[in-house]
């Protein structure tokens, strides 16, 4: 190897911004789903567990979108979005969230709203709603792994792993944000002990997949680069002390011997921390697989981070 | 139909950037933008390696993975099938760029100076960032067309004109009598990543 040290091309063009759309869109999505799940099949008691999931979805959803805008090199132009919905993820995906959040208002402004809506009596209109607002919560959570396992040059999100690792990570970090609102809104006892078991049981289900995913990255030719970015190269601080210790390990011990009151919100501000760090992580890894072409591999040596040298300080004028 | 494409000879290519250069010049692409790169790859283990130079640029695709993911239909083929960006349709998603299989795609969302801030923009600058805003669009997705503009004028792109090695011959694919067609045919040529199934049509010579 020598001295030079070669690094596939590193993307750079979605980092934080994006990861915080994924990453506010599985909340949102994720504890709409939840919310939606406690309403049918939990009894009155699990009233506020519904409600504070629900209401999530579109605040979250909408906020991540602003993030997609502020990502945007051409924002006046972002009407255009809905062009191709035939053959690209992206057309797909916008018209997936703006269903889902047209469900999540209408569920938010009939039912939710301080004042009680129609909703609110009407159990089985409100369960109708939930559900077509699930449908497309679903999408929501899932389409992003879609989106970026469509990229063939980077293996590492070529994988059909990316969507479930996604909806895993949605759903426990949706469940968290319900148990940190839910504090200050009533939600203890049975319920939160309930979560709290649900959620423990989700993080090791997440970390089971994050660790096949990673496998699978590393055991590949064409994605190693990725996985020795992700484990040992720039992202690793993320990686390890983000999403393995803040995200995963943490949060886990604390909802198994921790349970209650600070505790439980520590846990879920902690994982939720973690869910971003797993989508940068994702993102930030991505590096295109290197070129094969007669017999040679191809892969651009890392470059320093500013492509221009430093030509010094300029006299005073 | 002209369907134009080009052939790259690597056991000629001695890596000396002319090509990325002359891109620069003729499409006076801002800092950190090169539709012609060059890549350096490495074969086998010391003492028994070799290295190999890989002028990489925009393939062409036939199937062009660019256009299928972009969300607005900015990205088209023309008649001739170059793949090319509408700039008043493109939103600068960067999907295009994470698709691209060549990496050949890019985005700046302004033209900065070549030269240390602080440093008087020069008349010539001026006219870059001019022509690029005209042409191309800060923001938006840009690339390599086989220099449409100087072909319009009756030339050949720049980095098949700069290219001291003539390792470049560009031509038209459908033409069964061009040079690009025989050196195909003749030569053993092939393309970047076949499996990901784009149908580039920027060819390349075996190294040995």
């Amino acid at each position: 190897m020598g001295s030079v040290k070669l690094e596939g091309q590193v993307q750079v063009e979605w980092r934080w911004l994006i990861a915080a759309y994924l990453f506010l869109a599985g909340v949102g999505g994720g504890a709409y789903l939840v919310g939606v799940i406690a309403d049918l099949s939990g009894g009155p008691d699990w009233m506020a567990v519904s409600k504070i999931g629900v209401f999530l979805g579109l605040p979250c959803v909408l906020i991540g979108t602003l993030f997609l805008l502020a990502d945007l090199g051409r924002p006046t132009n972002a009407w255009r979005v809905w062009m191709k919905p035939g053959t690209s993820w992206i057309s797909r995906g916008t018209i997936i969230i703006v269903l889902f959040m047209i469900f999540a208002a209408i569920q938010t402004a009939l039912w939710i709203w301080p004042f009680a809506g129609p909703l609110a009596d009407n159990e089985s209109a409100r369960h109708l709603i939930g559900v077509l607002g699930a449908v497309f919560a679903f999408p929501t959570v899932v389409y992003t792994g879609l989106l970026l396992g469509y990229s063939q040059p980077i293996a590492l999100w070529n994988t059909a792993l990316l969507p479930v690792l996604f909806f895993v990570s949605a759903v426990s970090t949706g469940i968290m944000a319900i148990m940190l609102i839910g504090r200050s809104q009533g939600v203890e006892g049975t319920q939160l002990a309930l979560l709290t078991v649900i959620d423990a049981v989700i993080l090791v289900f997440e970390m089971f997949v994050l660790i096949v995913f990673l496998y699978n990255a590393y055991r590949t030719v064409e994605s190693r680069f990725s996985a020795k970015r992700i484990l040992a190269g720039a992202v690793a601080p993320a990686f390890w002390l983000g999403v393995i210790a803040c995200g995963l390990a943490i949060p886990f011990f604390l909802e198994l011997f921790g349970g209650e009151g600070i505790v439980a919100s520590l846990a879920a501000l902690l994982g939720l921390f973690g869910g971003l760090c797993l989508r940068y992580s994702v993102l930030a890894g991505g590096t295109l697989s290197p070129i094969m072409a007669g017999g040679y591999e191809f892969a651009r040596v890392a470059r320093p981070k500013d492509p221009m040298p430093a030509m010094g300080k300029l006299p005073p004028s | 139909m002209t369907r134009y494409g080009m052939v790259i000879d690597l056991k000629r290519c001695y890596g000396c950037y002319s090509c990325v250069m002359a891109c620069k010049q003729a499409n006076r692409t801002p800092p950190g933008v090169f539709w012609s790169r060059v890549l350096r790859g490495e074969m086998g283990v010391y003492p028994n390696s070799v290295r190999q130079a890989l002028p990489v640029l925009c393939n062409q695709c036939a199937e062009p993975d660019c256009m299928k993911v972009c969300p607005t239909g900015a990205t088209y083929q023309t008649d001739e099938g170059i793949v090319r960006v509408d700039k008043n349709k493109c939103i600068g998603c960067k999907y295009c760029m994470m698709a691209c299989p060549y990496g050949a795609r890019y985005s700046v969302p302004e033209y900065k100076s070549y030269f240390p801030e602080g440093l008087p923009v020069s008349d010539y600058e001026k006219h870059c960032m001019q022509v690029w805003e005209e042409k191309r669009g800060c923001g938006v997705a840009t690339k390599c067309d086989f220099c449409i503009d100087r072909r319009a004028e009756g030339r050949e792109p720049a980095c098949n004109q700069a290219c001291p090695a003539k390792a470049r011959v560009f031509g038209d694919l459908d033409d069964p009598e061009s040079e690009v067609s025989y050196l195909i045919k003749t030569k053993r040529g092939f393309v970047l990543r076949p499996e990901v199934g784009t149908e580039p049509k920027v060819y390349y010579l075996p190294p040995r």
